[in-house]
């Protein structure tokens, strides 16, 4: 009942005038309950602005209201995805904005990361490509870089069947200088089952250097998720929904209840790593 | 003319708090200052896309608002557009996309606002200047003469950028904050 309030004061506001172009629609509501921008989620996340999307700041006596956040935070979910339990949005919930140890989101945190889905021309194929963005802080400012792809046509190189107990250098491979490489090497098709148990190819490096030798050409964005591991406990998975409604724009997609190993599993996961 | 005396009154207003603070750090008002200006030059922007695709605009007339509109832009920004079918990008520097809405085949182009625009936080890059993105709903219109009506909702991602300078006036250097638009991604929405 409150946050059924709580959205139709949001829907009902409207904002001052700034000018005439044309003229104005009226109708904005579905347009204010989108969480229209990613700062505009860690806003409302954090309790940082107002119902009309203006910036509280430290000295506001609302900025980062339990209250005001415990409404925006139930907003934030994407409702239609049933495999987060009312359970678990409900102990979120008391975790996050707990008054002895409130948990915001930060921009500049750390431990985030973008997955953008790109697609590259390949072969004279259309490929997707997976690149993976986190935001580095430099000395003036900060900036986007690239950190992890990965890119589904160069799995192949890296197959290694793990049946085949024949595929080894032996021991007493060093006394001989290692000549035995030229067997391993004569079949490129079995090279990567010489490699350490921990081996992960990287992608980015090989991606790299087919676009400068301009095998690989970008073509478009066709989508783009973030990552939060920044909570204590807790992972979340942000997407941006674009469909009729008020439970739009930029919603928490995936919620997971995770310990620092299960999250270093999933980072793994998400990177397409040990697959 | 009424819009260059505009940004000059805007200008000159930052550059009183700019001399009033003699800091680069964007505070509060300063930021409200500064949302105001990129909020005009986003309407400009509205008002020359208008008379680019209106038929009745003369062919040298558009040419020439699309010159002014270009003035807008930081140099090499792109408008990325996407629809609901097909949510890959496509790119197109700004004169190109002016010059695609100028051969639109519609004799009346309107552009309706909604009421609401979203402006996020200023975030400083590593060049020194600062960068926002400002978010709109614009709802387009064409209509040909044989009452052929084409209608869409779009939300416009647009990137400004902030950048402090410095001016003379009177023989003393004033510095103050100009903001130029860069990059838009135009989103057509569901609603």
């Amino acid at each position: 009942m409150r946050i059924t309030f709580f959205c139709v004061v949001i829907l009902s506001l409207t904002v001052p005038c700034y000018g005439q172009v044309g003229e104005y629609l009226g109708d904005e509501k579905a347009f204010y309950a989108t969480t229209k921008q990613v700062n505009q989620f860690l806003r409302r996340f954090n309790g940082e602005e107002d119902l009309l999307g203006t910036r509280f700041y430290q000295q506001d006596s609302n900025f980062r209201d339990p209250g005001l956040r415990s409404k925006y935070i139930k907003i934030l979910f994407d409702n239609k995805q049933k495999d987060i339990s009312l359970e678990s949005k409900k102990q979120f919930l008391a975790e996050v904005i707990d008054p002895d140890h409130p948990q915001y989101l930060d921009l500049h945190g750390g431990s985030w990361f973008a997955e953008v889905s790109a697609k590259f021309k390949y072969k004279g194929r259309e490929e997707k490509l997976m690149l993976f963005l986190r935001l580095q802080e430099e000395t003036v400012g900060s900036k986007w870089v690239i950190f992890k792809a990965y890119f589904d046509p160069f799995k192949e190189y890296f197959k290694i069947d793990t049946a085949d107990r024949d595929k080894f250098i032996h021991p007493m491979s060093h006394e001989l200088d290692f000549m035995n490489l030229r067997k391993i090497f004569d079949d490129p098709e079995i090279a990567a089952a010489f490699t350490d148990q921990d081996f992960q190819p990287d992608y980015l490096s090989l991606i790299l250097y087919e676009i400068r030798r301009a095998n690989l050409k970008f073509k478009t964005v066709s989508q783009v998720k973030f990552h939060f591991f920044q909570l204590e406990d807790w992972y979340i998975e942000l997407s941006e929904f674009n469909r009729p409604g008020s439970n739009n724009g930029w919603l928490i997609s995936n919620l997971i209840n995770v310990n620092v190993q299960q999250k270093d599993q999933l980072r793994k996961f998400i990177y397409y790593e040990g697959m | 003319m009424h819009i260059m005396r505009k940004y000059i009154f805007t200008i000159m207003a930052l550059c009183c708090l700019s001399v009033l603070q003699g800091q680069d750090v964007i505070s509060p008002e300063r930021k409200q200052a500064i949302d105001s200006l990129a909020l005009e030059k986003v309407r400009d922007l509205s008002r020359y896309i208008s008379i680019i695709g209106n038929k009745d605009t003369p062919f040298s007339e558009a040419n020439r608002v699309i010159d002014r509109a270009e003035e807008l832009f930081a140099d090499a920004s792109e408008i990325g557009v996407s629809s609901i079918n097909r949510s890959d990008i496509n790119y197109y520097v700004v004169k190109e996309y002016f010059k695609r809405l100028m051969a639109l085949n519609y004799d009346r182009v309107t552009i309706k606002w909604f009421n609401i625009q979203y402006i996020s936080d200023l975030e400083l890059q590593p060049d020194g200047r600062y960068v926002g993105v400002i978010t709109i709903y614009q709802r387009f219109e064409g209509i040909t003469d044989d009452g052929l009506r084409y209608m869409d909702t779009t939300k416009k991602d647009i990137t400004i950028y902030v950048e402090r300078k410095q001016t003379q006036i009177g023989g003393r250097l004033i510095g103050f904050w100009d903001v130029m638009l860069g990059d838009i991604r135009v989103t057509e929405t569901s609603t």
